[in-house]
């Protein structure tokens, strides 16, 4: 009896050791770590439960104690971009934000490998919509930020929903309106731009400074879009909103998203309708609305400790997984970003989904978009609106065209200052310490704190157009140090002063 | 204009009377301008000489002093203490000593680092085995300049305190040669809570306003001199840095394609004076004749009127608003009404009409400003209207005047008169009414012509709501908004102290008392 | 004569009545344009088919299920959270600004017209832009997020002595004798204050607890700094203002409502017992406003 207890003891030893003598060597992220979510409001109980479900299922033995606050997407950005240290520890947001939060140093970057997954499981658009540079910044929570058709089927017959001109006629004839927010909304405006082939394409550096643009807003096809867009305003029986429950005053077509199903659902029944944008007719020719293509993505705070890091990068990519995404389908009616949700039967039976997949043919990427770009462009639609011709459309076009190259002008002034960069004090090529101009052609830096190995050059503007010297100086030796820079006939000397 | 003497002025007619008064408050309105500047020079010029007089008196006061004035010098207090005044003379060491420790544990740090903002930002490093990035933080641009006002603030205080404790010597040293006996700290505490009661009472107010007001406002104003913006947050991404007079050149000189500063100041400058200037007199007027209605005699149920319009009080502006401004949305249940009865043919855009400068929904927030105002007004009138004495009326009843002459003669200039520095304030808190706006409206219909680069404009947005914009805006141009912070506040302050000085129940405070 | 006397007072009469029948018209036609959002967002948050913004107004189905539905949400901690704060804010708020201005009415000391011109002038910059930096002072306090409470109520008092015009005024009003009488009674200042003037300052002080205490109910920017996307630390104003949110609107609207009706209960209330008090101490105020 004694000997088969020990045994049994024994083996039972043994075996526990061989346990924790594994999940030692898997996990050194182990532990219960305290930490913020910050989803919106309809996803709070759905996200409480899959952090449950992640405590139970990893393998890593990461408990999270996780606090899950009901904050909506734009909020979430606005916020975070007061205060990064202040903000929750994941977080959602719509991809419009996205450069803001990069720039604003909200974001931590995916690992290589995290990255790379990301990437295979996703679809094209929202890939990139999480891109900075070549970095992925976010993970993707959904692909259904984009927008469509509502209408009423008992006011609008089925046969007239792709044409602009009959639907503007069926809404006037019954009194109806129809509602699209022209006037307060760049992200509809772009609508009409975009079904004419116009394009406004932003370019940022992995900071998420904007450093190029290629815009055809003010072109002959933007005149045909601002034309298309004139009849809508024109209409006695247009509104400037993307309000679903509109339906219940007074309208008949509401273009809008997903998010508004729900509520249209309760007022229309099975008068609810929903189709692609319709068409608009120019000078005889057809064009189909286009629309941007956006999504949410969900982000992880940049975080000073590597572990705790890693824990939530794991958290991170389960919420986002096929799984997860999945299940926000099923609960909420979020469309998935991941390619092998989107194939799902249920997926593709989904009413608004499916008017938005259609719509999506016509549709752009959303991309990186420079924050100024909503309130500039959104000037557009009060400008047609004032319009009394074609020159007062083209005025219109030109004025944003104004506004937009304003964005990356400079002064005379910061064009010509120069400026040291470099790996120096703790930044990477990312920050710029003025010069100030002791005399002509010579500038000089506040002292910096450089060490052995350091390598800086001057610019001028903030730009690389005019740089000294040609090969990065390099510091010799730690110490404090005055960049000097001598500038004659055009080239440029860096000296190296101690302090 | 000629001036009367007070004998010439009792000969006038009654409309030479008006027309002198009113030409005469109109007349001496530069002449306040004048005296605000004036009052300006005065108050640099004597800071000057205050200063140098103040340097000669520390000098005179060691040369003169006894060995424990000298002492108090290097030591705070000292001479208190050796004089019996113990009490006052520790907590001048307690001071000392809490300073010294102050500047050495942190102060210093914060000065040192306040000229540059801080040197080190932000860094990011691939963790390769976790497959993640780690950031490092650097410097703290903001706390560097919040600590640095305060240890600013300190300082100050601190050499107040020094200055003060010389000067107790002086005074010491002549009470005794002149044989008078010394407070003790008996008769100091006594004090607080009798002549110098005033002390006691003022200093909970002051340091809070001191440490929550005046400190955020000095804060505020460096940082128009700052980059300090979304891409320069100080902190998590880019440290921010000083600027000089950059921001300011920028909002005043600088217009550049499409974005034009200081257009666009103007132009919300005007807009945002005609809407104090409506949203007050409309409130005042149409708030004093409800008023009057409800206290004429035989009028019944005055308590149910009132709490009536005070109903509307108790409901927070951002439900009630938010409401009001549904209702008379395009699609919303006042055009529905208007259509029912046929009395519009199409809808009427309320908030979206941009014809005229955005006259509709600019005539719509100052009509809407009246629904919230009037209850207000009215119970301020209420009263007013009780206190008038009711025998003025009898006799001009007596002398035949009517209704309106009565108003004219009698209730419209008590009230103008009583309530002149309320209808200042409410001038100036009217120019800062974030609330209406931005709930109503925020801001739209779009105006085109403004709109640029920081944050777009509308034909509705006040100053104020425009500096939330811009510090909410894509790209959260805190340093903008302080400059423009500063102008606004400029501009008010400026027509604050003149109407202020001008005003005849500021200058007569005593003869209600 | 005595027909003709008889004449003119029935003239009288008659136009007295047709003004008052004019003033009543008037009356009522203000009492509905002012109680018509009122009864709108009462009926709005017993609408039960539906959660939406709509545009009639009487529901086709009532209920309290909008009540049910704020029971069961973060409201009551909200609503906690606002009335904790409004009661400090009435109280202490009160103090600081009685301080202030029976202070500055009753004392001459060198720096008392600097003083409230200089008060004057700080109030009229824009408060706007200082949130952000009480909000960072406020977090290196520690009092944001969870702890916005007593942040809340840290920064609404510490600058209430700005506001003392109005009680100013009041003070103003009551004669100074009183004072000079104690004070040949040998009464200290203090004493003055404990015990002749406050009495006499029932409807002043009753104006600013009721003044303070409104206060918090409505500030959604400030307190939305300070409570920072907590919950636990956030007022109803700053809640309830995040259901106006585009994904939420269509789900929440009668409960905002419902939730409006509450707020508004203790507010009401107050008011229609206090105000007597309450146009007592503005008619004193306003008299040196």
């Amino acid at each position: 009896m004694k000997k088969v207890l020990s045994l049994t003891l024994a083996l039972v030893m043994i075996f526990a050791l061989c346990v924790s003598g594994t999940a030692s060597a898997s996990s050194q992220l182990a532990g219960t770590y305290d930490i913020t979510v910050w989803v919106a409001d309809a996803i709070v109980d759905l996200t409480k439960q899959q952090i449950d479900d992640f405590n139970a299922t990893n393998t890593d033995g990461i408990v999270f104690n996780a606090t899950v606050e009901p904050v909506g997407e734009s909020d979430a950005a606005t916020q975070m971009i007061t205060d990064v240290e202040a903000g929750g520890d994941i977080f959602c947001f719509a991809q419009d934000q996205f450069a803001r939060l990069v720039q604003a140093g909200a974001l931590a970057k995916l690992g290589v490998k995290a990255a790379e997954i990301v990437r295979e499981a996703n679809d094209a658009g929202v890939v990139a919509a999480a891109t900075a540079g070549d970095e992925l910044y976010a993970y993707p929570l959904t692909s259904d930020n984009g927008y469509f058709m509502y209408y009423d089927k008992s006011v609008i017959p089925e046969e007239d929903v792709g044409s602009l001109e009959k639907l503007i006629a069926d809404c006037e004839a019954a009194g109806k309106y129809f509602a699209m927010e022209n006037e307060t909304s760049a992200w509809y405006i772009a609508s009409w731009f975009f079904g004419t082939g116009c394009v406004s394409e932003w370019e940022t550096d992995s900071d998420g400074s904007f450093i190029s643009i290629r815009d055809t807003f003010n072109s002959p096809n933007g005149l045909i879009a601002a034309k298309g867009m004139k009849k809508l305003l024109d209409s006695k029986y247009y509104l400037s909103s993307s309000d679903g429950a509109g339906f219940d005053s007074g309208c008949a077509v509401v273009v809008t998203g997903t998010w508004a199903y729900e509520t249209i659902a309760g007022i229309l029944g099975d008068n609810l309708g929903a189709a692609p944008l319709p068409s608009f007719e120019v000078d005889g020719q057809e064009y189909h609305m286009g629309s941007f293509n956006g999504c949410k993505l969900m982000g992880v705070k940049p975080q000073t400790d590597a572990v705790r890091a890693a824990a939530l990068h794991k958290l991170a990519q389960y919420l986002t997984g096929e799984e997860g995404q999945m299940e926000r389908f099923n609960a909420v009616k979020w469309g998935p970003a991941n390619l092998a949700d989107q194939a799902n039967p249920d997926v593709q039976a989904n009413v608004a989904l499916a008017a938005l997949f259609q719509q999506n043919q016509y549709s752009v990427p959303q991309g990186q978009i420079h924050g100024s770009w909503w309130d500039i462009a959104k000037v557009i639609g009060t400008d047609v609106k004032e319009a009394k011709d074609e020159a007062g459309l083209q005025a219109a076009l030109d004025n944003y065209t104004a506004a937009i190259s304003a964005v990356f002008n400079m002064s005379d002034d910061e064009k010509n200052a120069w400026s040291v960069i470099g790996s120096i004090c703790g930044t990477n090529w990312d920050t710029d310490f003025p010069m100030e101009e002791v005399s002509e052609g010579n500038f000089q830096s506040e002292v910096l704190e450089l060490k052995a190995g350091d390598e800086l050059k001057c610019r001028q503007g903030a730009s690389w157009d005019v740089n000294f010297p040609a090969d990065n100086v390099v510091v010799e030796e730690d110490g404090n140090y005055i960049v000097k820079l001598v500038v004659i006939d055009g080239v440029g000397e860096v000296f190296l002063i101690a302090a | 204009m000629n001036r009367y003497s007070d004998l010439e002025f009792l000969r006038l007619s009654k409309r030479q009377k008006f027309l002198y008064k009113l030409t005469s408050f109109f007349a001496s309105i530069p002449r306040a301008i004048a005296n605000f500047f004036l009052a300006i020079g005065r108050f640099f010029k004597n800071v000057g000489v205050g200063i140098g007089k103040e340097f000669a008196d520390l000098f005179l006061t060691f040369k003169n002093g006894d060995w424990k004035t000298k002492t108090s010098y290097l030591v705070m207090g000292f001479g208190s203490i050796a004089r019996g005044q113990v009490l006052r003379g520790l907590l001048f060491l307690l001071m000392e000593v809490v300073f010294i420790f102050y500047m050495i544990t942190a102060g210093g740090h914060w000065m040192s680092m306040l000229p540059s903002l801080g040197k080190v930002g932000p860094h990011e490093e691939y963790d390769e085995i976790l497959d993640l990035y780690t950031t490092t933080y650097g410097d703290n641009s903001f706390k560097i300049l919040l600590y640095g006002v305060l240890t600013i603030f300190f300082i100050i205080a601190f050499i107040y305190t020094w200055r003060l404790n010389v000067k107790q010597n002086k005074i010491a040293e002549e009470y005794l040669k002149a044989g008078k006996r010394l407070k003790s700290g008996k008769d100091d505490l006594r004090s607080l809570v009798d002549e110098s009661f005033y002390k006691t009472l003022l200093a909970l107010p002051l340091t809070g306003i001191l440490v929550f007001t005046v400190m955020p406002i000095v804060f505020m104003i460096l940082v128009a001199f700052t980059n300090y913006d979304g891409a320069h947050n100080g902190y998590t991404n880019a440290l921010f840095s000083w600027q000089g007079l950059a921001n300011f050149r920028t909002l005043l000189t600088w217009s550049g394609s499409g974005v034009n500063y200081s257009a666009t100041f103007g132009e919300i400058l005007t807009w945002t004076l005609i809407w104090a200037f409506f949203a007050t007199f409309t409130n005042y007027f149409l708030g004093m004749f409800v008023a009057m209605m409800i206290n004429k005699k035989g009028i019944r149920l005055k308590k149910l009127w009132r709490t009536v319009l005070v109903m509307t009080i108790a409901i927070p502006q951002f439900i009630s608003l938010l409401y009001v401004s549904k209702m008379f949305a395009k699609n919303g249940i006042v055009n529905e009404v208007l259509l029912n009865l046929g009395w519009i043919k199409h809808a009427i855009d309320f908030w979206g009409s941009t014809a005229h400068g955005g006259l509709l929904p600019r005539v719509m927030v100052i009509g809407i400003n009246i629904w919230i105002g009037i209850p207000y007004l009215m119970l301020i009138a209420t009263g007013i209207l009780m206190n008038i004495p009711a025998d003025l009326y009898e006799s001009s009843r007596i002398d035949g005047a009517n209704a309106w002459q009565q108003y004219t003669k009698i209730t419209l200039p008590y009230m103008l008169f009583i309530t002149g520095p309320y209808l200042l304030t409410s001038f100036t808190s009217n120019m800062n009414n974030f609330n209406v706006i931005y709930l109503l409206t925020g801001g739209a219909p779009t105006n085109a012509a403004a709109s640029g680069a920081a944050g777009s404009v509308g034909f509705t947005d006040l100053l104020i709501t425009w500096l939330f914009k811009i510090t909410t805006g894509a790209e959260a141009q805190y340093y903008l908004a302080s400059v423009v912070g500063i102008m606004v506040f400029v501009v008010v302050a400026a027509i604050t102290l003149v109407v202020y000085n001008v005003l005849p129940s500021i200058k007569n405070e005593e003869d209600f008392q | 004569m005595n027909e003709t006397l008889e004449k003119r007072s029935m003239g009288l009469r008659a136009s007295r009545a047709i003004s008052n029948t004019i003033i009543y018209i008037l009356l009522v036609l203000i009492s509905v344009i002012w109680l018509i959002p009122f009864v709108c967002i009462v009926l709005q948050s017993f609408r039960v088919e539906s959660t939406h913004m709509a545009r009639y107004i009487i529901p086709h189905e009532w209920g309290w299920d909008n009540y049910v539905k704020l029971w069961n949400s973060d409201f009551k901690r909200w609503y906690l959270n606002t009335f904790v704060i409004a009661l400090v804010v009435a109280v202490l708020q009160t103090v600081i600004v009685l301080c202030m201005s029976y202070t500055l009415s009753r004392f001459r000391f060198k720096m008392r017209d600097g003083l409230m011109r200089f008060m004057l002038i700080l109030g009229l910059f824009p408060g706007m832009l200082t949130m952000i930096i009480l909000y960072r002072v406020l977090k290196d306090l520690g009092l944001t997020q969870a702890n916005a409470v007593p942040g809340l109520i840290l920064v609404y008092i510490a600058s209430s002595g700005m506001g003392y015009y109005v009680s100013k005024g009041f003070f103003d009003t009551l004669p100074k004798s009183l004072d000079e009488a104690a004070r040949v009674d040998g009464a200290t200042r203090a004493q003055v204050l404990t015990k002749i003037i406050l009495p006499l300052a029932k409807p002043i002080v009753i104006y600013t607890i009721l003044t303070a205490f409104m206060g918090p109910w409505g500030d959604f920017v400030f307190a939305k700094y300070v409570s920072f996307g907590t919950s636990a630390g956030m007022n109803v104003a700053v809640g309830m203002y995040g259901w106006l949110q585009l994904d939420q609107i269509g789900q929440r609207y009668t409960m905002f409502c419902a939730g409006g009706v509450i707020v508004a209960i203790p507010v009401t209330i107050l008011f229609m017992c206090l105000q007597k008090y309450y146009v007592e101490g503005v008619t004193g105020g306003a008299v040196k406003g």
